[in-house]
């Protein structure tokens, strides 16, 4: 237990104060999404790893967490990107160039890369899912003789809601990725899959001992998709998920985000499958 | 360890004496029948016998209501808040409250340490009180008895309707530099102050019965039974979760970040901003609770996260109790055990 | 531009719009942030379109729903102030007994000349974008809604109940002092001020979402009063939202 003769006063954080981080950059690319570029003061750097989340706040409104979609290697700013659901959201879709955005973090694990070195990495993303996996899919291609396969399983709801476009053509035209995007609901245009991400990944072939994959979207979708990479016989220590919770306050104190025993916001949000399979709340 | 008599009529003198050493905070009446720890402006006000304050020491280190920053809305700029050492004398406290604090400090500091609790947590002095347990207490149920003077400086036992006076740490034996009024003594064991409410197992049994009460029926009883109003966790020393949310002057230019203490119980806790909800029934939250104090926490630090100060059960307008729930989970357990062995 | 705002008095006691007016030191700064365009009981003016209409009172006749339709169709925001526009309120009480019986009662002799309808939350009739609740409406209340509104932010929603609030006051419990109180299924915002002052809380701003109704009857039986009496009380502001 820790005790209060154990902490020194240089030990401590001011743990609540955010920096103030100037907006470069700022595009509306769905109905729904809001992508950000933003710098951190005096040159510093945000030091995060693919995975970590960051708390945004706007005065007068209050905070949210907000994952990073940047990779770390990245240089010097990082990005974020906003789906406008709640009200602190809906405040930052006014965000321009130039304004002041406050940030607080990085927090929570990320990616654990040194297991990832060397491995097949198959992202499974379904919807704003991809917005914290471009964080690693970018990390990846920037170090892309340090992994093996690159398999990216994308799924909306319909090609309106598709995120990161642009993007998806230039992975899409690579021959060291393997991209695969559904719609649920396709309009007259889509000429690609149709159905759930899930529908994707039978016809998969996958080395299992070399595989590792990273699961994010919405909740109800982690169910289905670790029951169909079980079916494969992935094993369960090399499914990655990461999971949203209500992460007040980043550091581990405000209760919110709990999962059972652990901390959504300091032991996540990226768990490994078998570390949380045992707990009750987490799926 | 020294040990001093001290007569009933002089604690008013000494908890004056003791103004020297910081501002001295002490149980009051509130009220009609309760109790809260204030700053004393008049010694002869402090209640010696209590039996619980209304809200725990827990709100002079983690207050209930704290300004995180003040923020202008023009400038997009904030201003930190300082928070002040200042030294302070808790007088007048009961074992299992000394207790919580030491496990709130594990929460606060633990993993990263937060400022804001350090610095009013430093120069802090503690005085003790012994107590007579009424219909819920049940700390010696979770090991603090109620001599426990571990945190103290400085200890109360009432001993024939007076005091007998221990002397605990340095900062003890400063604070009584000076004062006279006491004689040495040797000091005595109290008898017959019981625990009326007990939990069954000891405690270091919970665990395991915790182990095996994630689908026990008892949740739902107790679901059917809870009106959700957070009463329970909202005076629980031990608790430690906080909402914080922005508030804007009238004037729509300046305002402040705060942190109000929140409560697991209530409905909307792990809501998260699409709408989804994480522990959406009663039944989810209620088992949280138990599960925050006797496994989750102790799983990794050997102890209960509950003092047994009987607040939740004292103030719960539904009468849940805490300690009854437990043994509701020994007794079902038990049976279980009985089944598995006969089945065999 | 300043947002152009109205208000608006239906079936009510018009206590929430007396209570603006008594915001004293706060209404210049208020007008700092908006302009009052209609308003019956401060001013004559009339306009024809409202960025924000604010509604006291609940429908209660079927003028009262013409009239309605007919602000909110003027109206880009409309907001629902204090309990009888937010569900109805103490009018609603009316809905626990056969309209006929209530307009004899009422009207005696005359009761055809008068039409009538069950006291209904405006909500029950038009959108409606936001509420403040309470009986009467705070300012505090009011306020934090129209700076929420000024700022283009969502106005805070209240899922606590009021011991919340109570608690962090560190009031004594009116259950331990023989009361009975809805403090625990009632929704907070009001800063627990009837509790404060020792008086019970008696639900003036709405039940909260999924109330365990059995256990806080249980609860109140259990404190001394009668079924029937803990049933009186709990419809006493929320006819409308709770089935007993």
């Amino acid at each position: 237990m820790k005790r209060l003769q154990d902490v020194e006063h240089h030990e401590t954080e001011d743990l609540y104060y955010p920096t103030m981080c100037k907006v470069t950059g700022a595009r509306q690319i769905t109905d729904m999404e809001k992508w950000y570029e933003l710098e951190m003061p005096e040159g510093t750097s945000l030091g995060h790893s693919p995975g970590q989340f960051v708390e945004v706040s706007a005065f007068g409104i209050g905070e949210a967490p907000i994952s990073i979609s940047s990779s770390p290697s990245k240089n010097g700013k990082f990005e974020l990107c906003i789906r406008q659901v709640g009200t602190l959201t809906n405040v930052l879709k006014n965000y321009e160039t130039g304004d002041m955005m406050g940030i607080r973090g990085p927090f929570g694990q990320g990616y654990p890369m040194d297991n990832l070195f060397g491995k097949d990495i198959l992202i499974v993303a379904g919807g704003i899912g991809l917005v914290p996996l471009r964080s690693l899919i970018n990390y990846v291609l920037d170090n892309r003789k340090n992994f093996g396969r690159l398999i990216i399983l994308y799924g909306a709801k319909t090609p309106s809601e598709l995120l990161f476009t642009e993007e998806l053509k230039v992975w899409e035209e690579r021959d060291d990725v393997e991209l695969h995007v559904t719609v649920d609901q396709p309009d007259e245009t889509w000429k690609g899959n149709t159905g759930v991400i899930t529908t994707l990944i039978p016809s998969l072939d996958l080395k299992l001992n070399t595989t590792i994959a990273a699961i994010t979207g919405p909740p109800v979708m982690y169910k289905f998709v670790v029951m169909s990479l079980k079916s494969k016989q992935l094993p369960d220590d090399q499914i990655y998920l990461s999971l949203e919770r209500r992460m007040k306050c980043g550091v581990g104190k405000c209760g919110h985000c709990q999962i059972n025993g652990v901390y959504c916001c300091q032991d996540g949000p990226v768990f490994n499958y078998a570390d949380i399979k045992p707990l009750e709340e987490a799926l | 360890m020294e040990c001093f008599s001290l007569l009933r009529s002089d604690v008013p003198a000494l908890i004056d004496h003791l103004g020297d050493f910081g501002e001295v905070i002490a149980p009051h009446g509130k009220g009609d029948v309760s109790y809260s720890f204030e700053v004393v402006r008049d010694s002869s006000d402090v209640v010696l016998d209590y039996n619980r304050t209304l809200l725990p020491l827990k709100k002079m280190f983690l207050p209930p209501v704290e300004k995180l920053i003040g923020f202008s809305l023009k400038n997009e700029s904030y201003e930190q808040v300082d928070v002040a050492i200042a030294p302070r004398v808790f007088f007048g406290v009961h074992s299992y409250e000394m207790q919580s604090i030491l496990r709130l400090d594990h929460s606060m500091l633990s993993g990263s340490a937060e400022s804001n609790y350090f610095k009013r947590r430093q120069s802090s002095r503690f005085v003790g009180i012994s107590f007579e347990p009424d219909e819920f207490h049940f700390s010696e149920s979770v090991g603090v008895v109620i001599e426990e003077m571990e945190g103290f400086d400085l200890f109360l036992n009432e001993v024939d309707d007076d005091f007998q006076l221990y002397v605990l740490t340095d900062n003890g034996q400063e604070m009584l530099n000076g004062f006279d009024k006491i004689n040495l003594t040797e000091p005595e064991i109290v008898e017959g102050r019981n625990f009326k409410k007990k939990i069954r197992y000891h405690y270091n049994r919970l665990p395991r019965v915790f182990q095996y009460a994630y689908h026990s029926d008892v949740w739902a009883d107790v679901a059917s039974r809870c009106v959700g109003c957070g009463a329970c966790t909202l005076t629980c020393p031990t608790c430690f979760c906080f909402d914080v949310q922005d508030h804007v002057e009238v004037t729509a230019e300046d305002g402040m970040r705060q942190r109000s203490w929140d409560s697991c119980m209530l409905s909307t806790f792990a809501e998260v901003a699409g709408g989804e909800n994480f522990r959406e029934k009663t039944i989810n939250r209620t088992r949280h609770r138990l599960f925050r104090k006797f496994k989750y926490i102790t799983d990794e630090e050997g102890l209960p996260w509950c003092v047994g100060c009987g607040r939740c059960t004292a103030f719960c307008p539904a009468g849940i109790s805490m300690p009854d729930i437990v043994n509701e989970l020994i007794q079902e357990d038990e049976k279980a055990q009985y089944h598995r062995t006969v089945r065999v | 531009m300043k947002p152009q705002v109205a208000f608006f008095d239906f079936t009510s006691c018009e206590g929430c719009q007396l209570n603006k007016l008594n915001f004293e030191n706060d209404l210049l700064d208020i007008l700092k942030h908006v302009d009052l365009v209609e308003f019956r009981e401060a001013m004559d003016d009339k306009a024809d379109h409202y960025d924000i209409a604010f509604i006291e009172g609940s429908i209660t006749s079927p003028s009262c729903v013409e009239r309605i339709h007919d602000i909110r169709r003027r109206s880009d925001i409309l907001v629902a102030l204090g309990s009888c526009a937010v569900n109805g309120g103490v009018n609603a009480m009316k809905n626990l007994h056969p309209i006929d019986d209530v307009r004899e009662t009422v009207y005696g002799d005359d009761k055809y000349l008068f039409a009538t309808l069950p006291a209904m939350a405006v909500s029950s009739v038009v959108k409606v974008d936001y509420e403040v609740r309470g009986c009467p409406m705070t300012q505090q209340d009011f306020l934090k809604l129209l700076i929420a509104l000024v700022l283009g932010k969502q106005p805070p929603k209240y899922g606590s109940p009021v011991c919340v609030e109570c608690k962090l006051k560190e009031n004594e419990c009116l259950y331990n002092r023989g009361m009975v109180c809805l403090g625990p299924i009632t929704r907070g915002g009001c800063d627990a001020v009837c509790p404060s002052f020792g008086q019970f809380c008696t639900g003036c701003r709405g039940i909260l979402d999924n109330p365990n109704i059995d256990g806080m009857l249980e609860v109140m039986t259990s404190h001394g009063i009668s079924l029937d009496e803990a049933k009186k009380r709990m419809l006493l502001y929320n006819s409308n939202e709770v089935q007993l």
